[in-house]
């Protein structure tokens, strides 16, 4: 693992990544591995002047506002790594850490504020599943849509409808509006179409933990798979058994930053170190100030 | 493996290329736009009794309350005025339909771009294609009003209904994207295009023909001037006159429209593009 102080160089040299990149069973025989995403000083900058469901009014008292606060604030500062066919990556980090924003970013949705990102083949992100569906429509009418909102052809999604169909196994469901489904329902019918696309990358935010035992099985071998098929993934968790059993590679996101990368283990220690000094420190606020925690 | 693609925070195209770019994503992704539009449609007559019979009732029940308001309420009198007033509710209903649908086109897909890249300017396109149906719909009760009670009225300029229409879609295009993008930003747009909707409503030749009207614009100069820069006059007037008076639209007057409209539409994929990265931002 490498702990990465901030301001560290912007490119890190190509030694260093070599050494973190494990070698698959799958990948034996496959010569050099390609290079699929590649991040150098990432930065996302959000504006909180021009922010969240403001209003007329709102935005000229802030215009006309000249002290009250900074006037942007970096979600991602500095990221930067690179991620090969066949590798399995963690985000891992505390709440608000810009993990999701980082996710957002790689899958083209946010144009990063600062660096580049080049990206090699194609990209299938469901963040949070099941959130964009059209709740009137019925869930093959949903397959067909997301389809056709994640650029695939007519003939691509008609030939992955009934597979999708059938790895969802929501059974007479899937033809009634998605406004009747239950969360679970919701969540593996997401499941099955974000792991339908046969992406080169394949983006999973904190998708593990839904669904049954049954389908939380079955997810975990779905991507088990797409790993040994040479694709790569970037996983956003907080599952830390997951990251360490099959996840090759981890970074912990600190308030934007990234503060280590290197073997899942060792980087989930820290994380783990790390958040036992935060609770801490919070219980040592709360025995101070008597149950009024203050913000740092 | 397939294409390589870098998001650079420094490469953005010019206003050319941006404009490109949205004609190019817009018809690339015709198939998306068409779901969206069958979707919408599935949606609009799933929730309510009648259905999609509300398409043609609806503006019969309005001209109705304007039958009622101009000739037994104001005693004014035009000869087949149900039919003179219908010839303007019917593109109004539809443009004030689609104004509403494509103000909040992009922000009600808030959770899907949050999630899946795609090119948001087909947000509002589908809106506005969508609405062709609800004009569509309404021609039904217009037929049944001039096969029942005003057939003496049937004329061959009737087939130049489109020819008006497919002024008034350029024009609602245009306004359609620009309202969609501005809403992303701030919320307001929705509340202050409901008023602003009613009054342009009343400040046309709607009610009263053109020439009602220009007696008014002689009176209040802001009111004439304001008559004669809006674009529903050569429209409200064209109608009326393939479906109330059997003569020829108001040509001239129609292409100074669509001119008019390309420029704004050109302006409003532009202003589109430019601000469309901070939609997953600000959403």
């Amino acid at each position: 693992m490498r702990v990465i102080p901030r301001r560290r160089p912007a490119v890190p040299a190509e030694d260093q990544f070599d050494a973190t990149v494990p070698a698959l069973p799958a990948l034996e025989g496959r010569g050099a591995p390609d290079l699929v995403i590649s991040a150098r000083d990432i930065g996302v900058r959000y504006s909180l002047r021009l922010t969240r469901k403001n209003t007329v009014r709102q935005t000229f008292t802030n215009l006309f506002r000249r002290t009250g606060g900074p006037r942007d604030f970096w979600a991602l500062r500095d990221v930067s790594f690179r991620l090969v066919s066949g590798e399995s990556l963690a985000v891992i980090g505390p709440n608000g850490a810009g993990k999701s924003t980082l996710l957002q970013v790689l899958a083209g949705i946010i144009v990063p504020s600062a660096g580049a990102l080049t990206v090699n083949g194609r990209i299938s992100s469901l963040l949070t599943l099941g959130a964009g569906f059209d709740q009137d429509l019925t869930g093959r009418e949903n397959i067909l849509l997301a389809g056709a909102f994640m650029g695939m052809t007519h003939a691509e999604t008609k030939e992955r409808l009934e597979p999708i169909v059938e790895f969802a196994d929501i059974g007479e469901f899937i033809d009634a509006p998605i406004r009747t489904y239950s969360t679970g329902m919701r969540a593996r019918l997401g499941f099955a179409i974000a792991t339908s696309v046969d992406p080169d990358v394949l983006l999973l935010d904190e998708v593990l933990a839904t669904g049954d035992q049954v389908f939380r099985e079955k997810s975990k071998a779905r991507v088990l798979e797409l790993v040994r098929q040479a694709k790569a993934i970037v996983l956003v968790t907080h599952d830390m058994t997951w990251v360490t059993e099959y996840c090759n590679r981890a970074i912990l996101l600190e308030h934007g930053h990234v503060v280590a990368e290197g073997d899942p283990a060792d980087v989930v220690a820290m994380h783990q170190e790390h958040s036992a000094r935060e609770r801490a420190q919070k219980a040592a606020q709360i025995a101070r100030y008597g149950g009024v925690v203050k913000r740092p | 493996m397939s294409a390589s693609t870098t998001y650079d925070s420094a490469s953005q195209p010019g206003p050319v290329g941006l404009i490109v770019e949205g004609f190019r994503e817009a018809w690339g992704r015709r198939r998306l736009i068409g779901y969206l539009i069958r979707a919408d449609l599935k949606k609009k007559g799933s929730d309510t009794v009648l259905g999609n019979l509300w398409w043609i009732i609806d503006p019969l029940l309005q001209m109705s309350v304007y039958v009622v308001l101009v000739t037994v309420i104001f005693a004014r009198s035009t000869p087949a005025y149900p039919l003179f007033i219908f010839a303007a509710i019917l593109p109004w209903k539809w443009f004030t339909s689609v104004i509403n649908d494509s103000v909040v086109s992009v922000t009600s897909q808030e959770q899907l771009i949050k999630q899946v890249l795609f090119p948001k300017i087909i947000l509002p396109v589908a809106a506005v294609l969508a609405g062709i149906a609800n004009f569509a719909f309404g021609l039904i009760p217009l037929a049944g009003l001039l096969v029942i009670f005003y057939p003496d009225r049937i004329s061959p300029t009737l087939l130049l209904i489109p020819v008006v229409a497919a002024t008034q879609l350029v024009f609602t295009l245009a306004l359609a994207i620009f309202l969609a993008a501005v809403n992303v930003f701030f919320r307001d747009v929705g509340n202050v295009a409901r008023h602003v909707l009613r009054l342009w409503f009343y400040l046309s030749p709607a009610l009263y023909s053109a020439d009602q009207l220009s007696n008014l614009g002689q009176k209040e100069p802001v009111v004439g001037a304001l008559l004669q820069a809006n674009p529903f006059t050569p429209i409200f007037e064209s109608y009326r006159n393939v479906i109330y008076s059997g003569t020829m639209p108001l040509f001239g007057h129609l292409l100074q429209v669509v001119a008019v409209s390309l420029v704004l539409l050109l302006v409003s994929v532009l202003f589109f593009k430019r601000v469309e990265p901070a939609f997953a931002k600000v959403l």
